[in-house]
């Protein structure tokens, strides 16, 4: 029961290559976390999971199921996914917006009527309190609320199929640090309680060192790194984020600035 | 931070030039429009119109004593008020009049009506005076022009609606993020175009031949209009509705009406409002038009009159449009501030 990636390689049609011959395993309940620089390939690497991005070689499976476009209407539920920008319905309630995390699960006049089984709302409340909002955050819109707080809700709707496998593209890179940290907790807990696995990318070092179970570290496409975070040593890190002025900048950010 | 030494450094600050809002381009660019003007301005006779308004205007305030414009306006405007208000019957018209049973506010009046004929004897012009008792209702002309009105907002309404239920679906098919298939995009657009390629006067000629005179053939003709107009902004909105709700309904797995109803609507339905309002109002005006045609609402009524010269209620019939119109208006700004 796992998550494996068999020597991907992904090039877009104008020639970019993306990724380059990338394999590893995660299993169940593990926290890995995917380091890079801005445009290495970690974004890509997580849509290859899903099918928002097609893998050129090679092939990604969940649990034995390869991710093809006939078996992707199976899989997705099973994925659930968080997003840099939170991509909520801005002008839609807390509680539409979570709820709608459980549309596979709905028939689709049920979802337009908006008739969500009873199950299902009482579920949504549960775990809008456990991402730490309240009753009277369920009727306010998306958009009211702090970015921190919205990524709760991205949290929130990502589990609302208790999906054994959490995408997590750079989930508090537009967040202060302090709610950076509050955030990945949460994502934590919930994953750890439900057994499931995160695959998560981040481009803070000192996040990725706290977080992480395992670190798998790309450069350029390729994969340069993988294992513990504690075997992630200064050169390792010069090696993943390439020039070392580049580096300063990263231990300054890893210092918490 | 490190693309800033990329750039080719090329003298200091002081010599670099600063971008200027328009150059030799823009010159260019407005003798172009202006050939343009004065060629087509030409052929429109637009210096006709402005001449001749011109004078209508100094007619106006007693400067030219005569104008053409001035005239022809004057003429018309005379005769249009006073409005008619009340609505006058001779009663020997009317069908088992009863003097005691008259309608609210109605009242008998005798009129005498002095007629010149030619007496064929003396071969002389002759006064002729009849006497004639009238039914006069005060406000008559009024209640049946209110009636009309009614009736042509009755159309609008329903023209919009089967409008928005034509246009939705249009829409649907007819956007690049949603459609099923790229046929399908193009037959849609193809269809939609077509719809807004017809006026609803014209559609209207047609509707009327087919589903005979009345209200039917005026919604018909309205709806197919603007649901093309709804169809082409409807789908335009999905296409530039913000990808990420979308893109994160797609990755768990929601199909596209889904996608439709919880990451696309949501965003596009205060637009939506605006534009169905927008053609709720356009479809009132254009319902009074369509009436020329004899599609039902207050434009049969006005041409009637106008072939009769009655431009009394003609100016009535107008009023009555204008105020329509502007309740409208009050209505809508007060739905767009309540809704959106």
């Amino acid at each position: 029961m796992s998550l494996i990636f068999e020597k991907v390689g992904k090039r877009y049609p104008d020639g970019t290559i993306a990724l380059t011959d990338i394999s590893f395993e995660v299993p169940r309940g593990q926290f890995c976390v995917v380091l890079g620089r801005s445009g290495a390939g970690k974004s890509t690497l997580l849509k290859c999971v899903n099918g928002l991005a097609v893998p050129s070689e090679g092939r990604v499976s969940v649990d034995g199921v390869s991710v093809t476009p006939r078996t992707l209407a199976k899989l997705r539920p099973q994925v659930g996914m968080i997003h840099q920008s939170f991509n909520l319905v801005p002008r839609a309630s807390v509680a539409t917006n979570v709820i709608a995390g459980a549309l596979p699960a709905v028939s689709t006049p049920r979802a337009i009527l908006g008739l969500f089984p009873k199950a299902l709302r009482e579920k949504a409340c549960a775990l809008i309190a456990e991402v730490g909002l309240d009753e009277e955050h369920l009727t306010r819109r998306a958009a009211a609320l702090s970015g921190g707080q919205q990524q709760r809700v991205g949290v929130a709707r990502a589990f609302m199929l208790d999906p054994p496998y959490v995408l997590a593209d750079e989930p508090v890179a537009s967040l202060d640090p302090q709610t950076s940290i509050d955030i990945l907790a949460l994502l934590e807990r919930e994953a750890k309680e439900r057994g499931a696995a995160v695959l998560c990318s981040l481009h803070q070092i000192d996040l990725a060192m706290r977080f992480a179970d395992r670190i798998v570290a790309l450069r350029d496409g390729r994969l340069v790194f993988d294992g513990p975070p504690d075997a992630l040593a200064d050169g390792r890190i010069r090696h993943i984020y390439g020039s070392p002025r580049l580096e300063t900048s990263i231990s300054r950010q890893a210092v918490g600035a | 931070m490190n693309g800033a030494t990329n750039i080719v450094r090329r003298g200091t600050p002081d010599k670099w030039r600063f971008p200027t809002p328009f150059g030799w381009r823009t010159v260019l660019v407005a003798i172009v429009a202006m050939a343009i003007l004065l060629r087509t301005g030409a052929d429109v006779d637009i210096g006709r119109a402005i001449v001749q308004s011109g004078e209508g205007v100094a007619a106006g305030a007693g400067l030219v004593e005569d104008s053409q414009v001035a005239r022809g306006f004057g003429a018309i405007l005379g005769q249009m008020f006073p409005p008619q208000l009340a609505e006058v019957t001779e009663t020997a018209r009317i069908a088992d009049f009863d003097p005691d049973r008259l309608p609210l506010f109605a009242h008998v009046e005798t009129q005498v009506v002095t007629v010149q004929s030619l007496d064929p004897e003396t071969m002389r012009m002759v006064a002729r005076t009849t006497q004639r008792e009238v039914l006069v209702e005060p406000l008559g002309y009024v209640v049946q022009v209110a009636a009309k009105l009614i009736e042509t907002l009755e159309i609008a309404l329903w023209g919009t609606l089967l409008a928005v239920l034509m246009g939705a679906p249009l829409a649907f098919f007819g956007a690049r993020n949603l459609s099923p298939h790229w046929l399908l995009v193009t037959l849609s657009r193809a269809v939609v175009s077509l719809l807004r390629a017809v006026p609803e006067l014209i559609s209207a000629l047609f509707f009327v031949l087919a589903y005979g005179f009345g209200p039917a053939a005026g919604v018909l003709a309205l709806a197919l209009h603007a649901a093309g107009f709804l169809g082409k902004f409807y789908a335009e909105d999905i296409e530039n509705a913000d990808r990420g709700p979308q893109e994160a309904l797609r990755a768990i797995g929601a199909n596209r009406l889904k996608l439709l109803r919880y990451a696309i609507l949501p965003q596009v339905l205060p637009q939506y409002v605006a534009y169905t309002l927008y053609i709720l109002d356009r479809n009132v005006r254009m319902a009074t038009v369509i009436g020329l045609v004899g599609a039902g609402g207050i434009g049969l009524e006005l041409k009637g009159r106008y072939d009769l010269y009655q431009y009394a209620h003609v100016g009535t019939i107008l009023i009555a449009i204008y105020l329509l119109v502007l309740a409208l208006d009050q209505l809508s700004s007060w739905f767009r501030r309540r809704w959106i």
